[in-house]
C-alpha cells in the first residue's frame, strides 16, 4: 500500500516527548470511546448468553438498566485507569502513539491514573470545555491533566516514520537502477 | 717488491696490543656513569631532525614494520570508546542516504507492514492537524510559539529517543 501523501515537514525531528496536540488526543479518546462501547456490549452478550446456556432462560437487558448503567460506569474506570495505571497509555492512545506521564515526565503513578480517571468526566462535561483546555494552556493539558498532574505526549518516532516512507518512496538509487538495467535508447 | 718479513709482524703485534688496551679500557670505564654525566637535551638541542627525518626512507622502514602485530596490540574497544559517535550521526544526512541508497529498500522490508504503514499515517496526519491547530490558537491568542514549553522537563532535556518511559516499567505503588 503506497501513501498518499508524505508525512508532514515537522516530521524531519523526532516527536518524542512532545506534548501531544488536541487533534491526535480527541481521535485517540473517540477510539476508546469506541473500544470502551464495543467491549462492553461483547461482555454483557456473553455473559447473557452464558446465563441462557447455564439457566436455561433468555435474560431480557432492558430490565436491568440500573444494573446495566453501574457495569457500564465500573468497566469504564477499569477500562482507563488500569491502562494508565499498566503503560500510561490506552488503546486509542496507543493507536495514536500518545502517552500518558507525569507533569515532569516521569512515568504516571497509580494513584495519578486512578485521578485522571475520576475527574476525566468534568472535562467531558459542559461540551467538553475541559478537553478543549489542552488547546489554549501553554502545555497542552486539560482539565483533568491539570488536576491529576500529569500530561500527554508524543510517544511514537516520527522521524523513523518518515524514513520509512522516503525508503517507500525511492529505495533505489537512480544510478544504482541504471546499472542494473540500463535505459534503452534509440529503435531497436 | 717483495713484503718485509719483520715489518708484517712488528704490525700484527701492534694490533694485537691496541685491540688488547682498548678491550680493557672499554671495560674499565662505567658506561651508565658516562650516560649520566651527557646533557642529553642539549645534544638533542644540537640535532637537527629535520635532516635526520629526510634521511630516513620511510617506505623501507614501513616494510619492515609488522602491521598485523601492531592492529592486534591496538586496544580497539578503547579506540572506539573514545569516538564521538554522535556527533559523527549528527552530519549525516539520513533523508538522502535513505533515499539514495539500497539501505532504503532494506528499511521498507525489514519494518514496513501495512499496518505500520496505515499507524505512520494516521499519526502524522494527527500531528499534522495539531500543529495546524495549535498555529491558528496561538495567532488568536498572540503567542509565540518558539516561547511553549514543548514537552516535559525530564522528557525533552534528554535525547528524544531514549527520553521515554519504557511502556510496562511504569512506577506501581
Amino acid at each position: 500500500m503506497a501513501m498518499l501523501q508524505p508525512p508532514p515537514p515537522e516530521m524531519t525531528v523526532g516527536r518524542q516527548g512532545h506534548y501531544a496536540g488536541v487533534v491526535s488526543r480527541l481521535v485517540a479518546f473517540g477510539v476508546d470511546i469506541g473500544a470502551l462501547w464495543g467491549l462492553y456490549t461483547l461482555g454483557i452478550y456473553a455473559v447473557s448468553l452464558a446465563i441462557q446456556l447455564i439457566g436455561g432462560k433468555s435474560v431480557a437487558l432492558s430490565r436491568h438498566q440500573i444494573a446495566g448503567l453501574i457495569t457500564l460506569v465500573v468497566w469504564s474506570f477499569v477500562y482507563f485507569a488500569y491502562q494508565w495505571a499498566l503503560s500510561g497509555k490506552t488503546i486509542g492512545m496507543a493507536l495514536l502513539g500518545l502517552q500518558v506521564v507525569q507533569a515532569n515526565g516521569d512515568p504516571i503513578r497509580v494513584r495519578q491514573a486512578i485521578t485522571r480517571t475520576l475527574v476525566l468526566p468534568l472535562s467531558v462535561a459542559f461540551l467538553g470545555l475541559g478537553l478543549l483546555m489542552a488547546l489554549v494552556q501553554k502545555e497542552r493539558r486539560a482539565l483533568h491533566d491539570l488536576i491529576a498532574g500529569t500530561a500527554v505526549v508524543y510517544a511514537w518516532d516520527a522521524r523513523a516514520a518518515r524514513l520509512r516512507w522516503l525508503a517507500q518512496k525511492d529505495p533505489v538509487a537512480p544510478s544504482t537502477r541504471a546499472a542494473i538495467a540500463p535505459p534503452l535508447s534509440g529503435p531497436t | 717488491m717483495s713484503p718485509n718479513p719483520l715489518s708484517d709482524r712488528f704490525e700484527r703485534l701492534a694490533q694485537a696490543i691496541a685491540e688488547r688496551v682498548v678491550n680493557l679500557v672499554i671495560d674499565a670505564i662505567d658506561i651508565n656513569a658516562v650516560v649520566e654525566r651527557v646533557d642529553l637535551d642539549q645534544l638533542i638541542g644540537k640535532v637537527d631532525i629535520n635532516q635526520l627525518v629526510a634521511k630516513v626512507d620511510i617506505e623501507q622502514l614501513i616494510e619492515r614494520v609488522d602491521v598485523d602485530a601492531l592492529i592486534q596490540s591496538v586496544d580497539v574497544d578503547a579506540l572506539v570508546r573514545r569516538v564521538n559517535l554522535n556527533a559523527i550521526v549528527s552530519q549525516l544526512d539520513i533523508d538522502s542516504l535513505v533515499e539514495q541508497t539500497e539501505l532504503g529498500s532494506i528499511i521498507a522490508k525489514s519494518t514496513t507492514g501495512v499496518l505500520t504503514q496505515v499507524l505512520d499515517l494516521v499519526r502524522s496526519q494527527g500531528v499534522g492537524l495539531d500543529d495546524f491547530v495549535a498555529r491558528w490558537t496561538n495567532r488568536i491568542l498572540h503567542r509565540k510559539s518558539a516561547t511553549l514549553p514543548i514537552g516535559p522537563p525530564m522528557l525533552v532535556a534528554r535525547p528524544a529517543p531514549a527520553a521515554l518511559p519504557a511502556a510496562g516499567h511504569t512506577e506501581v505503588r
